[in-house]
Order: structure tokens, then sequence, then C-alpha cells
């Protein structure tokens, strides 16, 4: 990456997009600590973030979900709910003296109702079909109303159906919690009925940035990215 | 309510079961307790934690050990109990170490190495242990007027504190920590980008392993009175691995189930005479092959399969 700049703003949304190799997961790797930039800096609430830990960063609000699956497949679906927000609440040693729900049940049961997971609750989730489990683990990113989360290409392997659903979900999340959050997809018509700005890189440099409809038309990004 | 009749069920048999055995039966149900304690705490580490150990029956000597040593010298029980835990619990924070930078079965040699070293020390420091020689004459503990020196005594009393530990292992399992030993299991990446610190869970997860498999060996000193190394090396951690996993690993009962086969099913095959560790080696194979999960996973494959 190279002279890449942004901000988010307080309950922004914004979408990166560009094609493969432009640098989209390396942004998101260095925002998370997995890589260290040669130079810059990344801020968050005016503190200098760069290279902190997953867990150091999870701490200070910022979530995040994968590429890929990642949820906790032998615990049922409201557990991993639970297990994704207890740690947030009080310290290690109270948390075995805690109720065994952490005090999160009622918090578990909403996102459960939210994302219409009812039916499948007390099922382990590795035990789920693939979209249901894709619920399951954006569901995880917001139990503890992270401030900024950073959700990487929530649509893949997603069908038609639910990518409308899934992006009604953020909508309302996005609304309710008021966290920002910075999505990485390549679905244009999910970014662009999401999104508040999009940013798009090619070749590890901010292209173009501004509202969906702008960088939709921009030239350059036709060119690069969207033209094909 | 199912549950709870099981647990009644099992207590009561548990409860009946040395009635009419002569003492070896009933030393080996008592072994069999000494043995569930240890199990329970490997289970923690290896079934609920999923941190691989080869290493168990070394915290386990270093338990007994200090139990007996500290029996010797004249400290209650009460004293001696405590401290081998604490000391293991301690020594297996220590463990837990190489498995903040190793897994699966590169870790396993790591334990592996630790109970070689622990029977190397058990053996040879003979200032303290007194080396192959044992250390002999090991008081059992006092209770008022409760008869510990009978056989059948001592075995209630073991049973009642297996039960106790049972219930501290319950505890745990069902609180966060439990759920957090579980995120561990399952997803250590994820685990840290929710907030989950996996670096003390993995180290608490061998301490408390540890600590269990320490009480065990304070009982165990008391059990047989007389220790050496021999229990205490690499054979008996793969026998105790093996009763979490012959159980179901990961399962709360498993280690019950295992520790039974495994200290039992050499007994009934008795009869087979020098063909019997064949038989047991036989079956502990075919286990692995039809049921990884262990014995414990039996009905869920039946649900699954149906």
């Amino acid at each position: 990456m190279d002279g890449v700049s942004f901000s988010v703003a307080p309950g922004e949304i914004v979408g990166v997009i560009g094609p493969n190799g432009s640098g989209k997961t390396t942004l998101f790797n260095s925002i998370l600590g997995q890589i260290r930039p040669t130079s810059g800096e990344m801020r968050f609430l005016a503190e200098d973030i760069t290279g902190m830990t997953a867990l150091a960063l999870s701490r200070r609000g910022i979530g995040r979900t994968f590429q890929t699956l990642q949820v906790f497949g032998s615990l049922s679906v409201r557990d991993n709910l639970i297990v994704a927000g207890q740690e947030f609440r009080g310290s290690l040693p109270g948390r075995l003296l805690a109720a065994p729900d952490a005090g999160l049940g009622e918090r578990a049961d909403e996102l459960i109702e939210l994302f219409n997971l009812k039916r499948v609750a007390h099922l382990p989730a590795g035990s789920l079909s693939y979209g249901q489990q894709k619920l399951v683990d954006i569901a995880m990113a917001f139990v503890s109303r992270p401030r900024l989360v950073l959700l990487d290409e929530p649509c893949a392997g997603v069908n038609p159906a639910l990518v409308d659903e899934l992006r009604e979900l953020l909508l309302k999340l996005n609304r309710a919690q008021g966290g920002s959050f910075v999505v990485i997809e390549h679905n244009m018509e999910f970014i662009m009925r999401l999104c508040t700005r999009v940013v798009c890189m090619v070749e590890g440099r901010v292209l173009a940035e501004g509202r969906p409809e702008e960088v939709q038309a921009n030239a350059a990004v036709l060119e690069a990215y969207l033209g094909s | 309510m199912k549950k709870a009749l099981s647990i009644a069920v099992l207590v009561a048999v548990l409860i009946a079961a040395p009635l009419g055995l002569k003492n070896y039966g009933i030393y080996l149900l008592t072994l069999w307790c000494v043995y569930v304690m240890a199990g329970m705490g490997l289970n923690l580490t290896v079934g609920y934690a999923g941190q691989m150990s080869i290493g168990h029956a070394a915290f386990l000597g270093i338990g007994a050990y200090t139990a007996a040593l500290l029996l010797k010298a004249g400290f209650a029980f009460w004293l001696a109990a405590p401290a081998a835990a604490l000391l293991c619990f301690v020594v297996g924070l220590a463990i837990g170490f190489p498995a903040l930078r190793v897994q699966h079965h590169y870790l396993a040699f790591a334990t592996l190495g630790f109970n070689v070293l622990m029977f190397l020390a058990f053996r040879n420091e003979e200032w303290l242990t007194g080396g192959t020689f044992g250390i002999s004459g090991i008081p059992r503990p006092k209770l008022f007027a409760y008869p510990m020196e009978s056989s059948l005594g001592f075995y209630y009393f073991v049973l009642a504190s297996t039960g106790l530990l049972a219930l501290v292992l319950w505890w745990i399992i069902r609180s966060p920590w439990g759920r957090a030993f579980a995120a561990l299991r399952d997803n250590p990446i994820r685990a840290e980008s929710l907030a989950i610190n996996i670096t003390a869970y993995t180290l608490l997860a061998f301490a408390i392993g540890a600590a269990f498999a320490g009480v065990a060996g304070a009982y165990f000193s008391a059990l047989v009175q007389f220790i050496e190394p021999a229990p205490f090396n690499l054979t008996a951690s793969l026998m105790l691995l093996l009763m979490v996993i012959v159980g179901g690993s990961g399962r709360f009962f498993g280690p019950m189930l295992g520790a039974a086969i495994v200290l039992l099913l050499p007994e009934w095959l008795r009869f087979l005479k020098d063909w019997y560790l064949v038989m047991f080696g036989f079956a502990i194979v075919a286990l692995m092959i039809w049921l990884p999960g262990g014995l414990l996973s039996i009905p869920q494959r039946l649900r699954f399969s149906r």
C-alpha cells in the first residue's frame, strides 16, 4: 500500500472496493495489527493503534469478521453469541464466579431474534448451513456493541436472497447501535445500497473516494475495476 | 430431570459397588477414583481447552511426592493435598508457556519431554524422593474417628472427594470460563478478535488440569502408602490420555467411563492369560477407528445415523 489515507466518522458505513490484489485485505490486516506498516499510522479515537494485537484492538471496541467462516463449531449458536461478548464484562477471576450466561442471555436472544436464528439457537453452530453460520459469524461481531466493525467480504459464498437480508440487518444494526462499519466487498449492488461512502483501491493506492454514486460514475474506477 | 436421575443412579451404584468386594476390589475402586480426579483435569486441558498433553502423570507424581513428603513430615492431609494442588498449579502454568508457541504434536512432544524430565528427577534425586526405593509408610489422613485405615472407609472418603472435585469441574465448565476454553479449542484466532485472552486461558487450562492431577497425586499417596517413580512414567501419561479419549474427550463423564475401562478391562480380561494385553490393544484400536469421539459419543452417533 502506498499513500492510503482515509477516515471513518462515527456511525458511517464505508465500503472498500477494488480488484483482487488491490490491497483491500492488506489494509484490513494493517488496521488489525497483523501487518506492521513500514511507515504511517492508524488512529482510533485519537489513540495511535498501529501494530496493536488483535486482543488489544478488540478491547478498544474494534470488532471484525473474517473472509471465511469463523464460528465456534461445537458451541451452540446462543453460546457463540454469549462468548463473543462475555470477555468485555468484569474481570477474568470474576467471570469464573459470574452467572453461566455472563449476564448476556438477553443480548444474545435479541441478536438471535434479529438474525432470525431462533429455530437453531440451541444447535451447535458447526451443524448449521453455510448461510446460517455466516449470520452467526456476523452477529458475533456485534454482541459487544463495538464502535468500529471491519467486515471482510460479508457476502462471500452467500446466496442472493440472503445478501439482501444481510444488508438490511447491517443497516438496522448501524441505526440501533450507532457504530461505524468498514466493509470490503465485491458485490457492487450490496456496497452501493449499504454504504454512505466508498473508497476504491487499485494497486495499493486510493483511486477514488466519495459517495457511492460518485465512485460508481468515476471514469478511472470504471476503467480499472467496474468497467469489465 | 433425566440427567439428575442418571447421576443419582451413578452415585447409588458407586456407593453400593464395594459392598461384598474383597480388599483388592475395593482398592481398585479407590484407584479408579484417583484416576478419575486426574482424568478430569486432563479432560479440561485436552478435551475442553484443546491443548495436547502427554505429560499429565508428571503432575500426578509431583502431587504424590509433595503430599508424601509433607505427610511424612507430620503435616496434616488437609494441608498436604492443597499444597500438592498449588505446586502443580504453578508448574502447570509454566508448562503452559510452550503451548503459547507450539500446538498439536509439537506440544505433545514438549509435554512428553517434561514427563521424562520429571520421571528422571523422581528416580535420581534420592535425597528428596528416595529414588527407586521410593517413600514408604505414608500415613492415611485423619478425620475425627472416621475409619480411614479400613479400605472401605477410605474408599468412601476418596469417593466423596472425587464428587467434590467433579462439582468444581462442573462449576468451571458451566461458567464463562468453560465457554472461553471451548472457544480457544475451536478457533483461537476468532477468539482473540472477541477479546478472549487466549494466553491467559491457555495457561489456565494447563494449570487447572495440573492442579486436579496434584490433588489426585495426594490421594494416590494416601491410598498406596508407598510411592516410587514407576506410576508417574510416560506410560502412565499415555494411560491417562487413553482414559480421557476412550470415555469421550470434552465430555463431562468421559474420564469416569474411560478410567473404568482402562483400569478394569485388563482385570476382566485376565482369564485370557498372556493374551489379555493383545485383546486390550485390539479393543482400543477398534474403538479409535469406529468411535473417535469415545464411548460417550455413541448416543449422539445413533441419533445422527437415524
